[in-house]
């Protein structure tokens, strides 16, 4: 063989290997998808697998439909006793572990007991005890009401009892619709319809997840190995061939945290607690009027995001009400002037009392979206006299000012506790929950009303009062405790033969939380 | 010791000056790890509970540094970590929750993989493309080899993977662009060849760096040997000046590339770890870059430890292999 043929045939061989068959069985062919979303820990539901999206491998006790709205899944009911410190669940007679065996009740209060006592992500301190009272019925008893403790039958994937052990999260035995086949750490997660599935037949033989750097998603989705991909936004909007773009609308949110309190305070540990200028609500409220939040979008994210007017923009909780008219400089100014804000010496700058309209707005210095944000926000600012100096710093740098400066935070979870945490004057001081110090008791009062619902259901118009109830609230048209901006939109690569049907507002995390509805996405080409 | 015993012991002797190094080398360099790693600016709880901050509560972090045993003071753990290593336990790895020990086993395999082949495609290549030179010096062929040596060098690896992705996967689409494996298969349903395939592009990344620095070094030592009064013998008597530099040249050029070569093993990790993030191979890279970011103090200090005998391994070789390749090293301290 000469030379030239030997070099003609190694691409050509090369080729040939890149190329091998991929595994088909019937018309529908098997999904790769890279949304990342890898748990390095392993898919443990007891140490907080699958708190953002599917679980994939095991089932919960109840599942958000698109809207948001309860629906049972192994539960087939469930009941909050008067005192709203016990759920009662009923549980389905016909659920199945991957392996045939039965799920029980026992498995239930099983995992539920081992979740509160774990060290891992699923804050469950609030559960007293779960037990078994029927061989279907099963008693969670909390030490007080806090009916956001529904996220926990949301997000809490059931484990077998009997087969639960050290290995577990690398060896997932679970009621969810699909069973492992193989996980490779770091590389590869391949997944095939769980045969005890008691929600029906998925039309995948397989579905292999593939991890690692968002460049090799998009590199691997122009070479068309993959079906589903998530991308960043920009070069979003030119998918390669056979693909098309999927914006889908999140509460992953950003916004401006106000110190509320008067300068001159400090923690425990000595950390300095409030700003003079952020303390004024006028201050708080004109920059809610004054932003520009659909400039901020095409501004940051190049057009792929939606204003954020609160925490939980178009959630059942939120509150559209507590909102007010925004890139309004007209409305901000006059608010300013009736607070006294005004310019006297025509430096641009106004003042009040002495004391000019100038704060810092930290932001955490590797952040280049966040980093955008400030200098918008601080450029947009200048237009009523307003001086907002961003600074960008690292996060163990932030937890020491932000009790005193601006912060740009983001936030965004299918989860009313959030607001809870962020908004309730318990809270003031603790960890990141509420660090510029907001207390209203009118608030507090809301809040507590909503943990104390019946259902989470009947909670909603508590959490709604509490952004805003007609005289206060801490939404823009209250307290003005926050000035969001904006909600990221996740971008996905979608097959052209791939339909995902309904898909929900995604929290917080883009990628994994496309997978929400992965049991029923259907394939259209034949 | 007379001259005798010396040549014949020179293996020996230098084995034990390195194990004697590696003894107070070892616990110096894992103190200084530690030391940094618990400087670091990062809270391995906060790292860890991410963006879930309103989901997880000041008492389940609580509960989690305790099951972590993140609460005694730094010293007291380098200790616990020290006497546990001493009876050969690694200890587990926060970010993965799994034992250290077993996390390198499983990604050693990959690593190994990558820098070996590296290795090797770095030293034919490289070595060849400078006898090459050598042997053309001062011709085009000369020029375009150092050329591409100099360029080589000074080409960030990062750039040089999303080159060759963006003709080789994406342009082409002879290479895949990622991955140790093709997507969708299992590790028993990929055959040899797609492993081999998913190979070239990262390793051809990590062998960048070791390949200009042996250009120009074979190059010096195969255009010294040109020069030299057996060389020109030689050549009077018609011998070509490619037969020169492969045939005897080569001979040379070898001992001092294999020891460049080797000695730049740490440099080829640092390579991998690059490459791993891009490729998305899952090797011992990619768990350092993790372990690292979520200041996963048990896994950071077992890399940094297996690193360290690999490298000093990659040192060691180097030795012995200029010792092979030139026996009066063999006599000199």
């Amino acid at each position: 063989m000469s030379l030239k043929t030997l070099k003609g045939l190694v691409p050509a061989a090369l080729l040939a290997l890149a190329l091998a068959p991929p595994l088909q069985a019937g018309p529908v062919p098997p999904l790769v998808l890279a949304v990342g979303g890898e748990p390095e820990g392993g898919f443990d539901p007891v140490l907080g697998w699958g708190r953002y999206g599917n679980p994939l491998f095991q089932a919960t006790l109840l599942r958000f439909n698109t809207d948001l709205s309860l629906v049972g899944d192994l539960a087939t009911s469930w009941s909050l006793s008067d005192d709203r410190r016990t759920w009662t669940i009923k549980l389905r007679q016909d659920a199945k572990f991957s392996d045939g065996t039965a799920l029980t009740a026992e498995d239930v209060a099983f995992t539920f007991n081992t979740a509160r006592d774990a060290g891992g992500l699923v804050d469950m301190k609030i559960l007293r005890e779960a037990r078994v009272v029927a061989p279907d019925t099963v008693e969670l008893e909390l030490t007080r009401p806090q009916i956001t403790f529904t996220s926990h039958l949301v997000g809490l994937g059931i484990v077998p009892k009997a087969r639960y052990g050290a290995d577990y999260a690398r060896h997932p035995v679970g009621a969810g619709p699909f069973r492992m086949v193989e996980w490779r750490p770091g590389e590869q997660l391949v997944v095939e319809p769980n045969p005890y599935w008691h929600g029906g037949t998925i039309p995948f033989p397989r579905v292999s997840f593939v991890f690692g750097a968002e460049a090799a998603a998009i590199a691997l989705a122009q070479t068309g190995a993959v079906q589903v991909a998530a991308v960043p936004p920009a070069g979003s909007d030119a998918p390669p061939a056979g693909m098309r773009t999927l914006h889908v609308q999140s509460v992953d949110n950003r916004g401006v945290m106000f110190p509320m309190v008067a300068a001159g305070g400090k923690t425990a540990e000595g950390k300095p607690i409030g700003n003079d200028v952020t303390a004024d609500p006028a201050i708080r409220r004109a920059l809610n009027q004054l932003l520009d939040r659909k400039a901020l979008v095409d501004l940051a994210l190049e057009g792929h995001g939606r204003p954020a007017h609160g925490p939980a923009d178009g959630l059942p909780w939120d509150q559209p009400a507590a909102a007010l008219p925004d890139a309004d400089p007209i409305a901000a100014a006059v608010t300013l002037e009736a607070a006294g804000w005004i310019d006297r010496d025509g430096d641009g700058l106004r003042e009040k009392d002495g004391r000019e309209a100038r704060f810092t707005l930290v932001y955490p210095a590797s952040d280049s979206l966040r980093q955008a944000l400030a200098l918008g926000v601080a450029e947009q600012a200048k237009a009523v006299g307003i001086a907002i100096e961003p600074a960008g710093k690292s996060w163990d740098d932030i937890d020491n000012v932000m009790h005193a400066d601006a912060v740009l935070f983001g936030w965004g979870a299918h989860d009313p506790s959030e607001i809870f945490a962020l908004h309730h004057g318990d809270f003031a001081g603790v960890a990141y929950y509420n660090p510029g110090y907001y207390k209203n008791p009118a608030v507090d009062a809301h809040l507590d009303a909503a943990q104390a619902a019946p259902d989470f259901k009947a909670a909603l118009p508590d959490w709604q009062a509490a952004q805003w109830d007609g005289r206060t609230g801490f939404g823009a048209r209250g307290d003005a405790a926050w000035a969001w901006l904006v909600n990221i939109d996740h971008n996905y690569w979608v097959s052209d033969c791939l339909d995902l049907g309904p898909l929900q507002i995604e929290p917080h995390g883009h990628g994994y939380p496309i997978t929400q509805g992965l049991q029923g996405w259907t394939w259209t080409c034949n | 010791m007379d001259l005798q015993l010396m040549r014949r012991n020179w293996l020996a002797r230098l084995l034990l000056e390195r194990l004697i190094r590696l003894i107070w080398l070892v616990p110096l360099a894992m103190a200084g790890l530690f030391t940094l790693v618990s400087l670091a600016p990062v809270d391995p709880v906060q790292a860890y509970v991410g963006a879930r901050v309103a989901q997880v509560g000041p008492e389940q972090r609580a509960a989690i540094a305790e099951a972590w045993g993140l609460n005694a003071p730094a010293p007291e753990r380098f200790w616990l970590w020290l006497s546990h290593l001493a009876a050969g336990d690694f200890g587990t790895s926060i970010t993965y929750n799994a034992p250290v020990l077993d996390l390198i086993a499983q990604r050693a395999g990959a690593s190994l993989a990558l820098i070996g082949t590296a290795f090797f495609l770095a030293l034919a290549l490289g070595f060849s493309l400078g006898l090459l030179a050598a042997a053309m010096r001062g011709r085009w062929p000369d020029r375009l080899i150092r050329g591409l040596a100099v360029v080589l060098s000074a080409s960030p690896g990062f750039w040089i993977a999303i080159l060759l992705i963006s003709v080789f996967a994406v342009g082409l689409g002879w290479l895949p662009a990622c991955c140790a494996t093709p997507p969708g298969l299992t590790a028993a349903e990929t055959s040899l060849g797609a492993r081999l395939t998913h190979l070239i592009l990262p390793a051809v990344t990590v062998s960048v760096v070791g390949i200009s620095a042996l250009i120009l070094h074979s190059r010096a030592r195969a255009v010294a040997f040109l020069e030299s009064p057996a060389a020109r013998h030689l050549a009077a008597h018609g011998a070509s000046r490619l037969r020169l530099a492969f045939r005897y040249g080569a001979r040379h050029a070898l001992g001092p590339a294999l020891t460049v070569h080797l000695a730049g093993a740490g440099e080829l990790v640092g390579g991998s770890v690059l490459a791993e993030t891009i490729f998305a191979w899952p090797g011992l890279g990619q768990a350092t870059v993790r372990a690292a970011t979520g200041a996963d103090a048990p896994l950071l200090l077992g890399i940094a430890l297996a690193t360290l005998l690999f490298v000093f391994c990659g040192n060691l070789l180097a030795d012995i292999a200029a010792r092979l390749a030139d026996p009066r090293l063999r006599e000199m301290r």
